[in-house]
């Protein structure tokens, strides 16, 4: 009655089924990526209204400006980051590298939504943000 | 369904139970991942009790667990019952369609796919209403599931043989009761 007797006792159907879930499962876990479409885009809204979409495996730089001040966003292997804000805390720039969900800058009223989240509305931001 | 298997449904329950509140105790590196060792026992019921001894057993547990836990008829008792009650058919319908094709270890693989599966389209369904996470862990969560599914299987088939060898000693349990 020990482990191995009851491993050497498992039916070919158990064996093969193992084998058959490990495989697929594995070979799930590395393809799933390209199969699931790249809806992934980096939105960057300007006091609540879309200026800039980029898909977010495009590496790049952009600039962005409002009437509160400025900053520069950049793009670079499915991560955004704001490199340079023009606001006093830099919270933004702390926040460093994401590859999924907001870098929100409230002073100069720029938000940039990463990810494949459905687009805001117009003006869907708050009265006390906005 | 005799007296005497009811004690043993009873006592089955009693010990999937237990199971399941000591697996609670093992850390996870995520919250909500289970091994399922709860499982071993409906396996064992299941083999040596049939098809309706184990849905019997899954159904107390889940039930008696989500009040122990508060959270009856909660979102987790869905994903709980939709698991366990997959979970059973799933071995069921196998056991039924081919019976000498698996073991234990085959059908605790079974039991933990269908089990996963049907957590994943109810987290779908309930919560998550977004297909792309879901069937980006789907694959994680089945291969987490398969190596679970095999010690669970294992340890069954252990604790069958054993209960088997040492059949005098169930039957005075069940008649102690």
């Amino acid at each position: 009655m020990s482990l191995r007797e009851t491993i050497n006792g498992t039916t070919a159907g158990d064996r093969v089924l193992f084998i058959f879930l490990l495989l697929v499962s594995f070979i799930g876990i590395f393809f799933i990526k390209e199969v699931l479409p790249r809806g992934n885009e980096v939105v960057i809204e300007v006091e609540g209204r879309v200026a800039y979409e980029y898909p977010l495996d495009s590496d790049r730089t952009v600039k962005v400006e409002s009437r509160y001040g400025h900053l520069t966003v950049e793009i670079r292997k499915g991560k955004v980051r704001v490199v340079d804000a023009s606001c006093p805390n830099k919270l933004c720039e702390h926040q460093g590298w994401v590859s999924s969900g907001a870098i929100v800058c409230l002073p100069n009223r720029i938000s940039i939504l990463v990810g494949s989240q459905e687009k805001p509305k117009d003006g869907a931001v708050d009265a006390t943000a906005g | 369904m005799q007296q005497q298997d009811k004690y043993r449904i009873a006592l089955l329950s009693a010990y999937a139970l237990a199971l399941h509140g000591f697996e609670s105790l093992i850390p996870m590196p995520i919250p909500w991942l289970r091994i399922g060792l709860a499982n071993i026992i409906t396996i064992t019921a299941f083999i040596l009790l049939g098809f309706r001894a184990a849905l019997m057993v899954t159904l107390v547990r889940v039930v008696i667990a989500s009040i122990f836990t508060g959270s009856f008829l909660g979102p987790g008792f869905m994903l709980s019952m939709g698991g366990g009650l997959a979970s059973i058919l799933a071995m069921g319908a196998v056991f039924y369609v081919a019976p000498g094709l698996f073991g234990p270890v085959g059908l605790s693989l079974i039991g933990a796919l269908f089990h996963n599966l049907s957590q994943l389209f109810l987290a779908y369904l309930l919560f998550i209403r977004k297909i792309e996470p879901v069937l980006f862990i789907a694959p994680v969560l089945i291969m987490i599931g398969t190596i679970a599914g095999l010690v669970n299987g294992l340890a069954a088939d252990l604790l069958i043989k054993g209960l088997k060898n040492g059949g005098d000693k169930i039957q005075n349990t069940a008649e102690w009761k």
